[in-house]
């Protein structure tokens, strides 16, 4: 039951593989642009030597114009370059953020499961970002190394022993500031946790705002946040006082190397093994190759950053689905004849159900975690742990997900509204063109969408957060009943309206699906209006079916009934 | 200060004018002068330490230029090494001591907003939407903390370095900063250009990526829905089309950087080229030596970093400051007094004379209620959804100010309404905030009241465990039963219970509304009753209708009169009915 497996240096590896035309573009004008960087010093030297200590006027134009040269070529490789990077970068990320959606949503599912949506959000925005700046970053470290070769050459023919004093010292200095910096970087880290912790705090209050005025808590809630944000704020202090010492540490140490490479070049120049102007050029590189490291160790950074990232992602895409896919679709005519033998799910222990055809057959369950099992295993997001669904005399594992959903829709009794008005959130599962007034009757939604300025093209806004619970749920309901399939199954539809419109919505969806010859509904529920328009009951109690009959009969003859639907 | 208008019919809360955000700045800046004076003179005088190094390497070149032997190089490469120690030991003292002052500042900063925006009445949060508070709470203190942290330290770094540099050049040859001053205008016209660019394309991209974060957050969040309704394919393209649309204004964005560099490097070869002619002629006329000539040119190609730096850092300045503008508007709001209670209400009576509310003007939604609950009385609120009784319920709870009429109670009041939160961190610090000095006992007592011991005692780590937002995650009940725990503690005299029990499901429903039985002992109490075994169960029932007081008495009353509520009755238990 897993899907193709992926490891995370694969996702890496063809995120910038997809995009290599891109990344070829960035690195070599990337390595161009370091190239060019190199040689301004180096025309500082020559300019200083060639020009200004001899007095030739020609050769100053002549070398400031090469020096203009340089300029052209260095600004525009590194706009080019750069442009091409970013592209791969973004590109990749979109790319993957896709496939990371199209995972999501597969109809085997199984990646949703334990991650929550936020953490799923992240994955699919700050990890696809992650690995897709690797592909930026390869193309800078590959224009980095560039510069340190095209430095390192200079410097070797200035002065054998000057380049080679440049080329070992400089990463000396950032490996020796790396580790004196060390304690003090590790201390930072742990610092800066510690004061991310302020704002978590601060927006976890504002989401229970309401909770924190209902019980007069504003001033003692105040009163915790101003603590924390003290403690936040020693904590950041520590750290930016860690975060100064390197900063000034690093400083200080390039400051000598620098002294240093003055006194053997000058020594050497002095001695008359360097020219002047190889001098000012060797100090000017000295001070410029520590950059192109400092991208180096950077570009490291961002690397492990992307494995990181991207091994998140490839354990997103790889998770196992929670039901096999590719079996055959269920034919078009499909009867829906549904029928579970001997599941046992989530507490649920030999459970057997067969809706006859044109049923409403109710579902009583005293334990909701029960209900929530058979509702998830009914809507072929989980697999029942032993025992079997069938459709249409064939096993449900061997059928095509999708194909068992088209026949057999399962509204949850968490179902969400999407972003959109109220009338596209009803005609999302139905074909188009489909009339939709007697399905939104039958959930008492034409009457919440008289009371909406805009009825039915009044947007819901995200997760259909512009409506109260009991709009939500009625819409919801209308959009279950507009799909009209040839099996619903509902949860709960109406625990958030009130008496007198559940029993109108009870009466009407009734009806409703009563319209159609051979359609066959399923409610599992508690709500003694709905089950009281059913032709049976069947009575779960303790994860056991205890009696199957009518609503009235139930009534009779079990007080458990009675005191777990009617009390 | 001006509200602005977003969608009609939502007023989001108050931004403060740039005046305004430069003077709530100020204020927080007043009485730490002499802490900004020394963090900027500490670091002023790293910098200019620093700017010793370019005149010394010049010296060498020179004392090499005059072949005054190795020896000359001594003294100025030990001071080059002096310059090197005492500018890393003034940076790193500069820069804590601006970290502390913008950090103080910072802290100053979010807990006065955090306080107001705490203390805004709930009517004004909910008509800007909760999502503009939580936005302010969580991105503008991110972003104005990171612009302290980062950018100001860095950005006074840089503007030290630069002004320090065309000082320096001033005084190795006042010619040297003519030539230097030619980059200016090129420099001064590029970040105008910039800017005046960049603000737009930055709130389009906030705007993008916040389109596309929401739309990954509904697609995955409703995963089960849209497999359950076959709504892949529509979800795809919409996730592929907003992802797109963020792409295309990033490489926007992208694109618009590199121009600006592209125009910084025309002003770097022009200022370069412009010292080095100028060293050029001066050297040749005599007025100073090639190593002063060197010193300059090494001083502006040392100028590169900080100038890019600080013009890139206009970009952050710019969302800090409108970050900055959003914390403030709030942060000067002012913080309501705490409502006394009635003085002529006798403890725990409630007095509802001549109520009326209205959402919007002209539809309202309580038409003149009239209903006195007497202290220890029990009054359940009944009617259809839309009937009005959320609104009376929040007006007694004072989370709405009376339209018209008046509520007068006798003392504090409770709500627990059906939004549950827990709050992140450990189970015993959520209960505390409802009493902050309460002892062990009292919160083993109180979850013992509301039935909640025996599972808070089960948690991994007992009460101390960690709930909440990334921690143990409670069940919906709990959560519920939480709620009323800190009712008991809170102990007002008044409760309002609003549809507490009604999404636990029914066999839930029953065992919170034994809870909420047990939480409201002793108390006068307004219940929202959504299952009619709550009303029946109350002392009275005041049964509301199209924002009118219809009927009001006890069940038994009610249900001969044979009024609205008998009707309500006569529905709820014919389904609950045990046929004959």
């Amino acid at each position: 039951m897993r899907t193709t497996e992926v490891s995370g240096r694969q996702v890496l590896w063809r995120a910038v593989a997809g995009q290599r035309r891109n990344v070829a573009v960035a690195a070599v004008l990337g390595a161009v642009h370091q190239a060019a960087e190199v040689f301004v010093p180096v025309l500082i030297g020559v300019v200083v030597d060639r020009a200004v200590a001899t007095g030739d006027g020609d050769g100053m134009v002549r070398w400031l114009l090469v020096l203009a040269l340089v300029y052209v070529g260095l600004s525009l490789s590194f706009r080019l370059g750069a442009r091409a990077g970013e592209r791969a970068a973004e590109r990749s990320a979109h790319g993957l953020r896709i496939r990371l959606v199209d995972r999501v949503l597969a109809p085997g599912g199984g990646a949703d499961e334990g991650r929550l949506p936020g953490v799923l959000a992240s994955v699919a925005t700050e990890d696809t970002r992650r690995v897709g700046a690797v592909s930026m970053a390869m193309t800078l470290g590959i224009g980095a190394a560039m510069g340190l070769l095209v430095g390192a050459v200079v410097l070797l023919r200035i002065s054998p022993a000057l380049g080679l004093l440049v080329l070992l010292g400089v990463p000396v200095i950032l490996v020796l500031g790396h580790y004196l910096s060390k304690p003090l970087e590790r201390r930072s880290a742990a610092e800066q946790e510690r004061a991310a912790h302020a704002s978590g705090v601060a927006a976890d209050l504002v989401a229970g705002l309401r909770v924190l005025k209902g019980i007069g808590a504003v001033p003692a809630a105040v009163g915790r946040y101003r603590d924390t944000s003290q403690a936040s704020l020693a904590a950041t202090l520590r750290a930016a006082r860690a975060e100064a010492w390197q900063n000034g540490l690093t400083t200080g140490l390039i400051g000598v190397f620098i002294a240093v490479v003055a006194l053997v070049g000058g020594r050497l120049a002095a001695e008359g093994d360097v020219g002047l102007g190889e001098l000012v050029a060797a100090v000017g590189l000295a001070l410029f190759l520590i950059s192109p490291l400092q991208t180096l160790a950077w570009v490291n950074a961002e690397l492990a950053q992307g494995r990181a990232s991207a091994a998140r992602i490839a354990e997103v895409l790889s998770s196992p689905h929670a039901v096999p896919v590719g079996g055959p679709v269920p034919g078009r005519a499909s009867g829906g004849v549904l029928r579970l033998r001997d599941v046992h799910v989530g507490g649920l222990r030999g459970f057997d159900l067969e809706p006859l055809p044109g049923e409403v057959l109710g579902v009583a369950v005293t334990d909701p975690a029960h209900a929530v099992a058979l509702v998830r295993c009914l809507g072929r997001e989980t697999e029942p742990e032993a025992g079997g669904i069938e459709l249409d005399g064939v096993s449900v594992t061997a059928l095509d997900p999708a194909g068992v959903r088209r026949v057999v829709l399962v509204a949850a009794h968490d179902a969400d509204l999407f972003d959109g008005t109220v009338a596209e959130n009803i005609m999302a599962g139905a074909p188009a063109e489909t009339d939709i007034t007697a399905a939104m009757a039958a959930a008492g939604a034409d009457e919440l969408v008289h009371s909406l300025p805009e009825g039915a093209g009044q947007q819901v806004g995200e997760r259909g957060r512009f409506l109260s619970g009991g709009q939500r749920q009625r819409v919801a309901l209308a959009r279950a009943l507009a799909a009209d399939p040839p099996v619903l199954v509902l949860h709960d539809p109406t625990t958030a309206v009130d008496t007198v419109t559940e029993a109108r919505i009870a009466t009407g969806l009734r009806a409703l699906r009563a319209e159609q010859p051979g359609r066959v509904t399923v409610l599992i529920t508690t709500s003694p209006a709905l089950l009281a328009v059913t032709d049976r009951v069947v009575w779960v109690d303790g994860g056991r079916t205890v009696d199957t009959a009518p609503h009235d009969e139930l009534v009779q003859r079990h007080s458990s009934y009675r005191s777990a639907v009617l009390a | 200060m001006s509200a602005t208008q977003d969608t009609p019919g939502r007023e989001l809360l108050p931004v403060a004018t740039a005046p305004r955000t430069r003077a709530a700045v100020r204020e927080l800046l007043r009485g730490r002068t002499g802490a900004a004076v020394a963090a900027f003179a500490t670091m002023a005088a790293a910098t200019a330490v620093g700017l010793l190094t370019q005149p010394l390497l010049g010296h060498i070149v020179d004392e090499v230029a005059e072949r005054r032997g190795v020896d000359a190089l001594t003294v100025p490469v030990l001071l080059l090494a002096g310059v090197a120690v005492a500018q890393g030991i003034g940076t790193a003292f500069g820069l804590s001591l601006i970290a502390r002052l913008g950090e103080t500042l910072l802290a100053g900063l979010r807990e006065r907003f955090v306080r107001h925006a705490l203390h805004l009445p709930l009517t004004q949060v909910e008509r800007a939407g909760t999502g503009d508070l939580t936005a302010r709470v969580t991105g503008d203190i991110a972003v104005v903390a990171q612009a302290v942290r980062h950018a100001l330290p860095e950005l006074a770094r840089s503007v030290l370095t630069i002004v320090l540099t065309f000082g320096a050049l001033a005084v190795l040859d006042w010619r040297f900063l003519l030539a230097a001053l030619i980059a200016v205008p090129v420099q001064a016209h590029t970040a105008q250009w910039y800017v005046r660019r960049a603000v737009p394309l930055y709130a389009e991209q906030r705007i993008v990526t916040g389109t596309q974060q929401q739309q990954l957050l509904d697609t995955i969040g409703g995963a089960a829905t849209v497999r359950a309704f076959r709504m892949e394919r529509g979800h795809i393209e919409a996730v592929t089309s907003r992802s797109s649309a963020a792409v295309a204004v990033t490489l926007r964005g992208v694109r618009l950087v590199l121009r600006f560099y592209a125009r910084l490097h025309i002003g770097e070869y022009l200022g370069l080229g412009a010292v080095l002619l100028t060293g050029f002629w001066l050297v040749r006329d005599g007025s100073v030596s090639i190593g002063t000539a060197t010193a300059a040119a090494l001083y502006f190609h040392s100028l590169f970093n900080p100038i890019n730096a600080a013009l890139v850092l206009m970009d952050d300045a710019q969302s800090a400051q409108a970050g900055l503008a959003r914390l403030v508007g709030v942060a000067d709001l002012p913080v309501p007094e705490p409502a006394a209670p009635a003085p002529d209400a006798r403890p725990g009576e409630v007095t509802i004379t001549g109520l009326t509310y209205a959402y919007r003007p002209g539809s309202p939604v309580l038409h003149g209620v009239d209903l006195t609950v007497e202290p220890g009385e029990r009054v359940a609120l009944v009617g259809a959804s839309g009937a009005g009784k959320t609104t009376l319920a929040r007006i007694v709870a004072g989370i709405h100010d009376a339209g018209g009429g008046s509520v007068r109670v006798g003392g504090a009041v409770g709500l627990v309404s059906q939004e549950v939160h827990v709050f992140a961190g450990p189970l015993e610090d959520d209960l505390r905030l409802a009493r902050p000095d309460a002892d062990e006992a009292a919160l083993h007592a109180a979850l013992d009241r509301v039935g909640a011991l025996e599972w808070a005692l089960t948690l991994p780590d007992g009460l101390r465990t960690v709930v909440g937002e990334g921690g143990h995650r409670l069940t919906a009940t709990q959560a519920q039963q939480l709620a009323l725990a800190r009712l008991v503690l809170a102990d007002p005299p008044v409760a309002v219970l609003d549809e507490a029990t009604a999404e636990a499901g029914s066999a839930g429903a029953r065992a919170l509304e034994r809870a909420a039985d047990r939480a409201l002992e002793g108390r006068t109490a307004l219940i929202v009753a959504h299952r009619l075994t709550q009303a029946r169960a109350a002392d009275r029932i005041a049964v509301l209708d199209g924002g009118r007081l219809v009927e009001c008495g006890t069940h038994d009353e009610l249900c001969a009169t044979g009024g609205v509520y008998a009707g309500l009755w006569e529905t709820w238990s014919s389904a609950r009915a045990v046929a004959p």
